[in-house]
C-alpha cells in the first residue's frame, strides 16, 4: 500500500533519512550510555540525556514524561518498545508466563523490524497504529490488531461479527486500514524469550467490499481479505 | 436522556401515537388474522396484507422483502422479533421447515441451536421492547441493537446496545479488552449514540426453556467518555458511569 505523505517534500525527507538508520542510531546510543531502566508493571522508565532524548523522539519510541527534576529527562517506554530495544534484559526473562504479551510483542517487533513506526493504537480502538515514517510526514496507514492464531482463548477481539463491523467502521472513519497480524506460536514452549524467533506472523487486511466498485469489468479495489506482505 | 426528535412536529406525532398503542394494534391484528410465520434458517418470513404491513412498519418489526408477488407483502423477522411476537405478545405462530407449527419450547430450542447466545440476547430485546423502546439490529454500528424512543423516522436512535452475560464467560464476545471498549465508545460517539451495555444474569436458571427468562435479571449500564475539564467540582458535569435507562 502506497504511503500517503503529508505535503510536498515529505517523501524526499523520509528517503534521505530512513527509519532503519534512525533506529540504529538510537540503539547504539543506548548501548554506549549503558542506560538503565526502571521496570513498572507494564512500562519501563529510563533517564535520558540530551542525545538519547533527541533519538527517542526521532525514532518514535516512548513518551517523554515531565518530572520535577529539571536537569534530567525521563522517557516512558511500553513493554514492546523496551523489549525491542533489547533494553531491559531482566524484563525479557519475565515474559514467560503471559501469552498475550508474547503475541503483542511478536506483532510489534515484526513491524518495527520492517522499519515501520509502531505506536499505541488504543485511541483508535486497536493494539497499534503503524506509520511508514515519522507521523509528522505521513498519515498513519494501518490500525493493527495482534491476534493469536492457535490459542483462541487469548484473543479478546474479533470474536463476533459486531466487533468486526465496529472495528472496520471506526478504522474507515479515521482513514486507516485494519491490519490483523495472526501470530502462530508453532507449538513452541513458553519458557524462554528465544522461542519468539520461531513464531510466525500472518498479515491480513480487512476492508469493506463494495459491489459497485468491484464489478468484473473494472479493476477491483482491495477486496475483503487480502493476504499481502507490507 | 431526552430523545432527539427529527424536525418539527415529530414529537407531537409520537405523543399522539405512542409506540405502546401501535404494538398493541399489531398484536390484535395478527391474532385476528391468525397469521403464520415460516421458519427459514435464522429468520421468520410472514406474508401480510396491506393493513398488517402498515402496522409492522409503524411498530418497526421486521423488514419488508421484495418478491415477485404483487398482491402480497412479505416481511422478514429476526429471531428476537419473531420470538417476541410468539412468546411475549402471543400473537404469532411459526411453522417449521417440516410444515408443523412449532411450540414456544420447540422454537426456543431451535433458535438456541442457531445462536447460543439467543437466551441472553432475547432477554435484552424483550426487556427494552417491554418498556416501549423500538429495538432494531445494531450490526452496522458494530453493536447488537440500536434503541429508539419511537419510530426511526421521527427520532434519532439514542442507544447502541451491547448484550453481555454476567460473569466472565464464553458467551461474551465483546468488551473483553480495553481496545474494544475504546473502539466501541469512539464509534458510538461518532454516530451520536450512547453505548448501553445490558448485563444479563441467569441466576443459575439455565436456558432449557423460555420460562427460565422470568428469573433472569438485567442490569443497565451506559459507558461514556469522561471529560475532566467538564467535570470539575464546581460545575455540573456530563453524565458518566452507571445510569438507569
Amino acid at each position: 500500500m502506497k504511503p500517503r505523505w503529508k505535503g510536498k517534500g515529505s517523501e524526499a525527507k523520509a528517503s534521505a533519512d530512513p527509519m532503519s538508520k534512525i533506529v540504529s542510531q538510537l540503539h547504539s546510543s543506548l548501548i554506549r550510555s549503558v542506560a538503565r531502566g526502571l521496570l513498572l508493571s507494564r512500562n519501563v522508565l529510563i533517564e535520558a540525556d540530551a542525545e538519547l532524548f533527541y533519538l527517542f523522539n526521532r525514532a518514535r519510541f516512548g513518551r517523554s514524561r515531565i518530572t520535577s527534576q529539571e536537569e534530567k529527562q525521563w522517557f516512558q517506554l511500553d513493554m514492546e518498545e523496551a523489549f525491542y530495544l533489547c533494553f531491559s534484559l531482566e524484563c525479557l526473562k519475565g515474559i514467560g508466563k503471559d501469552g498475550s504479551i508474547k503475541v503483542s510483542y511478536k506483532a510489534y517487533s515484526h513491524l518495527r523490524y520492517k522499519n515501520w513506526v509502531v505506536r499505541s493504537g488504543l485511541q483508535y480502538g486497536a493494539d497499534f497504529i503503524a506509520y511508514r515514517h515519522l507521523p509528522a510526514l505521513t498519515h498513519s496507514e494501518y490500525a493493527v490488531l495482534a491476534l493469536s492464531k492457535g490459542d483462541n482463548e487469548l484473543n479478546g477481539r474479533l470474536r463476533v461479527w459486531s466487533d468486526v463491523h465496529c472495528t472496520v467502521r471506526l478504522c474507515g472513519s479515521v482513514a486507516k486500514t485494519l491490519l490483523v497480524l495472526f501470530v502462530d506460536s508453532n507449538s513452541q514452549g513458553t519458557s524462554s524469550p528465544s522461542c519468539l524467533e520461531h513464531y510466525t506472523v500472518e498479515e491480513e487486511t480487512i476492508t469493506r467490499w463494495n459491489p459497485e466498485q468491484s464489478r468484473e469489468d473494472q479493476t477491483s479495489l482491495r477486496n475483503q481479505t487480502n493476504l499481502g506482505t507490507i | 436522556m431526552m430523545p432527539r426528535w427529527k424536525g418539527k412536529g415529530s414529537q407531537a406525532k409520537a405523543n399522539a401515537d405512542p409506540m405502546s398503542k401501535i404494538v398493541s394494534q399489531l398484536q390484535s391484528s395478527l391474532i385476528q388474522s391468525e397469521t403464520r410465520g415460516l421458519l427459514s434458517s435464522c429468520s421468520v418470513l410472514v406474508e401480510v396484507d396491506a393493513e398488517l404491513a402498515d402496522l409492522l412498519n409503524r411498530s418497526c418489526f421486521g423488514r419488508p422483502r421484495i418478491t415477485a408477488q404483487e398482491d402480497k407483502q412479505w416481511f422478514q423477522l429476526d429471531m428476537e422479533e419473531a420470538f417476541y411476537l410468539c412468546f411475549s405478545l402471543k400473537c404469532l405462530k411459526v411453522i417449521g421447515e417440516d410444515g408443523y407449527i412449532k411450540s414456544n419450547e420447540e422454537l426456543w430450542d431451535y433458535l438456541k441451536s442457531k445462536k447460543p447466545v439467543f437466551p441472553v440476547s432475547y432477554k435484552v430485546y424483550s426487556h427494552l421492547r417491554h418498556k416501549n423502546w423500538v429495538v432494531r439490529s445494531g450490526l452496522q454500528y458494530g453493536v447488537d441493537f440500536v434503541a429508539y424512543h419511537h419510530h426511526p423516522a421521527l427520532v434519532h436512535s439514542e442507544y447502541a446496545v451491547l448484550v453481555l452475560s454476567e460473569g466472565d464467560n464464553d458467551l461474551n464476545g465483546r468488551l473483553r479488552v480495553w481496545s474494544d471498549v475504546h473502539c466501541t465508545v469512539r464509534l458510538c460517539g461518532s454516530v451520536a449514540k450512547t453505548l448501553l451495555t445490558v448485563i444479563v444474569n441467569s441466576n443459575n436458571q439455565g436456558a432449557n426453556s423460555p420460562s427460565c427468562l422470568e428469573h433472569y435479571t438485567v442490569e443497565e449500564q451506559t459507558i461514556t467518555r469522561w471529560n475532566p475539564e467538564r467535570s470539575r467540582e464546581d460545575q455540573i458535569g456530563p453524565k458518566n458511569g452507571t445510569k438507569k435507562v
